[in-house]
């Protein structure tokens, strides 16, 4: 949060808020028109056709990412039910929680959603079935990169009827994210960076993650950019020919170069864990889609590139 | 055998108080008084309230997947009667002789894109399933087959292998996969789960389940002669050979749409045949109609066991007919000297 209140000090008021007007127009215009039952027509990330009544009152989130951007969006007062991991916003745990994987229908439809807001991230497309014969719309949000974390806030900010917070966050974040690309973009040397799920399984993120996204934004390169997979098992061999300049996990928080390398002794030859950068990150900013991935992106410039971290707290 | 008829039809009525027992329990805690105030407006007065969560939960979502259970274990569980007489063995069933995998495989290579879309979707996964069955059961038979007949001991292990051979095709592509529900399709695929069931999906399944039971109930007074020997059979007359492919490709039918819509259930054809035949003797025009009925009465609390046993969540309902079906396969097995007459 304190992140998103400085934003506005960095650049004058006038400018965004023009900037803003123009794109809430531009937003309404897109804005479909309803049909005779006032239920209009929008088309999710899955290119699914989704018939709800708009300004949606009553929403369901079946991911804590998805209730991270209801909450950017503006619209967590429209929020009536959450699935079992969630946990931010804190005043989200006390509402009447269920188990997303599998999907408990029942008592989804005992919450009456207008709306079920879902990420194909974890979320099973084949699930919309089942909620469609229901006549419980659910849309898909997908994220790909900060870009798509900007979009998604703005579309959920369109659906609950609350665009003029939904875009003001948006366009703040998005200064934010600028300010970093400014910082980052001219670097000559980039860190090869290792991003693991954890210190014993090497499981990592593929071709397609917005993780990418956040390492580039930190002044780092992932090595893992490339693989065709979306979450691949990295092997042992991998690693070794990679050879990483740092190693970053949503690890517990001991974790750094001596547990890494209790697991995998192989690896002490690796310039990462030769210099020691093996560093935790909370899981919660990195493996979230949402506004709190720049969080991460700055934790991880913080671990990478110190200096340019320190300069950015300075001048803000 | 006086008392089959009544047993029966007792459990033929039987399973009505189980459909509203079954609908009476969920995740959600729904009145008692509610669910059949719903129920009974529905049946009696067409009463369609969308805009109700009971009624959405009661009739859209437990009804469909409750009718889906009974006629899904009603189908496996006659398929059971049918290899069992096929083989002249009770421990067959299309579980333990890889049908079921071989279904899974097809279903999930379909589903996962390896195999395109020739035909429309709806029918697709259940051709893909049904080829798959049909390989697995036909590679299975072929191998047990000697020159003095089916070698039980060969068919029993040739299934174990295929069973373990298709299983691991099916995680081998799930694993594949971009998808990232893998894992959980996995489980899916090989435990079987009856979550999916909604009124659109139930008419292929009740019209195939219902052929199955038809085929088999028009098949019984063969299936009888066939337990005297395929020789002797022969010399009464039956035409052994056809009827044999035909509770093959039946069996690959029946298990492979099956299987295609829930994923792989296991041990229902082995237990309920048994328990069938132990209460009204041999006779299939009587244990046809008893394994159907019981069958689709065991799956249905099999399934409500898998929907509460853990409040909010649902597991695979193979999880439980495998623990209900394993020790009594394990027990059949030491009973050798368990015979057909």
């Amino acid at each position: 949060m304190p992140l998103i209140l400085r934003a506005g000090s960095i650049f004058p008021w006038i400018p965004c808020i023009l900037l803003l007007v123009s794109l809430v127009q531009g937003c309404a215009a897109d804005r479909p028109r309803p049909d005779e039952s006032g239920r209009q027509t929008v088309v999710d990330d899955l290119g699914r056709s989704v018939s709800v009544r708009l300004p949606v009152r009553r929403v369901v989130t079946l991911a804590p990412s998805v209730t991270e951007i209801l909450y950017a969006a503006g619209g967590l007062s429209t929020l009536v039910g959450v699935s079992t991991a969630d946990d931010y916003p804190p005043s989200v745990t006390s509402l009447p929680a269920f188990s997303a994987l599998p999907v408990n229908f029942e008592a989804i439809v005992a919450l009456q959603p207008d709306l079920v807001l879902a990420t194909t991230q974890v979320n099973n497309p084949r699930d919309a079935k089942v909620l469609d014969e229901l006549e419980v719309p659910i849309f898909f949000l997908r994220t790909q990169s900060l870009n798509d974390v900007l979009r998604n806030v703005r579309t959920v900010g369109m659906l609950v009827g609350t665009e003029k917070i939904a875009f003001h966050t948006a366009d703040s974040l998005g200064r934010i994210i600028e300010r970093l690309r400014n910082a980052t973009d001219t670097l000559s040397s980039r860190p090869r960076v290792l991003v693991l799920l954890s210190e014993e399984k090497l499981f990592s993120f593929g071709i397609g993650s917005y993780i990418h996204d956040l390492i580039d934004l930190a002044g780092g390169k992932s090595i893992t950019a490339q693989i065709e997979r979306d979450a691949p098992i990295l092997s042992e061999e991998f690693i070794l020919v990679q050879r990483p300049d740092v190693i970053l996990g949503t690890f517990p928080e001991h974790v750094g170069v001596a547990e890494i390398l209790s697991f995998h002794p192989e690896w002490s030859g690796i310039p990462a864990i030769i210099s020691g950068s093996v560093f935790a990150i909370p899981p919660d900013i990195l493996l979230r889609p949402g506004p709190r991935n720049i969080e991460g992106s700055l934790k991880i410039l913080a671990v990478l590139h110190p200096d340019i971290a320190e300069t950015l707290r300075l001048t803000d | 055998m006086r008392r089959a008829p009544l047993v029966l039809a007792f459990t033929a009525i039987a399973t009505i108080p189980a459909i509203v027992i079954a609908v009476s329990f969920g995740s959600e805690n729904i009145p008692v008084g509610t669910v059949y105030q719903v129920l009974l407006d529905f049946v009696f007065e067409q009463v369609n309230d969308i805009t109700s969560p009971e009624f959405k939960i009661i009739i859209r979502l437990r009804l469909p997947r409750i009718l889906a259970a009974f006629f899904i274990g009603g189908g496996l569980s006659i398929i059971g009667v049918a290899m069992q007489a096929l083989i002249r063995n009770p421990l067959a069933d299309p579980y333990i002789l890889g049908i079921s995998s071989g279904a899974s495989a097809g279903a999930s290579l379909f589903f996962l894109g390896f195999i395109p879309p020739f035909v429309a979707v709806w029918l697709s996964v259940p051709l893909a399933a049904f080829s798959g069955a049909l390989l697995s059961i036909t590679i299975v038979y072929l191998v047990a087959r000697t020159s003095e007949g089916l070698s039980v001991s060969r068919l029993l292990l040739a299934g174990v292998a295929m069973a373990a051979l298709m299983g691991s095709i099916t995680s081998f592509i799930t694993y594949l996969s971009p998808d990232p529900n893998q894992l959980r399709d996995i489980l899916f695929w090989l435990l079987g789960s009856l979550a999916r069931n909604t009124w659109g999906t139930l008419p292929l399944v009740a019209t195939t389940s219902l052929l199955g039971f038809i085929t088999l109930l028009l098949l019984s007074p063969h299936l009888d002669v066939l337990l005297l020997g395929e020789e002797p059979a022969a010399g009464l007359g039956v035409r052994v050979e056809l009827i044999k492919k035909t509770l093959i490709v039946l069996s690959a039918l029946v298990t492979g749409i099956l299987v295609a819509n829930s994923g792989a259930i296991g041990f229902i054809g082995l237990i309920i045949p048994h328990v069938a035949r132990s209460i009204i003797g041999i006779n299939h025009r009587f244990v046809v109609p008893l394994s159907y009925a019981g069958g689709g009465i065991f799956l249905i609390v099999a399934d409500l066991i898998a929907r509460t046993l853990l409040t909010g969540e649902d597991l695979p309902v193979g999880i439980v007919t495998a623990i209900a079906g394993v020790p009594f396969f394990l027990l059949l097995l030491r009973r050798t000297q368990y015979k057909f007459s």
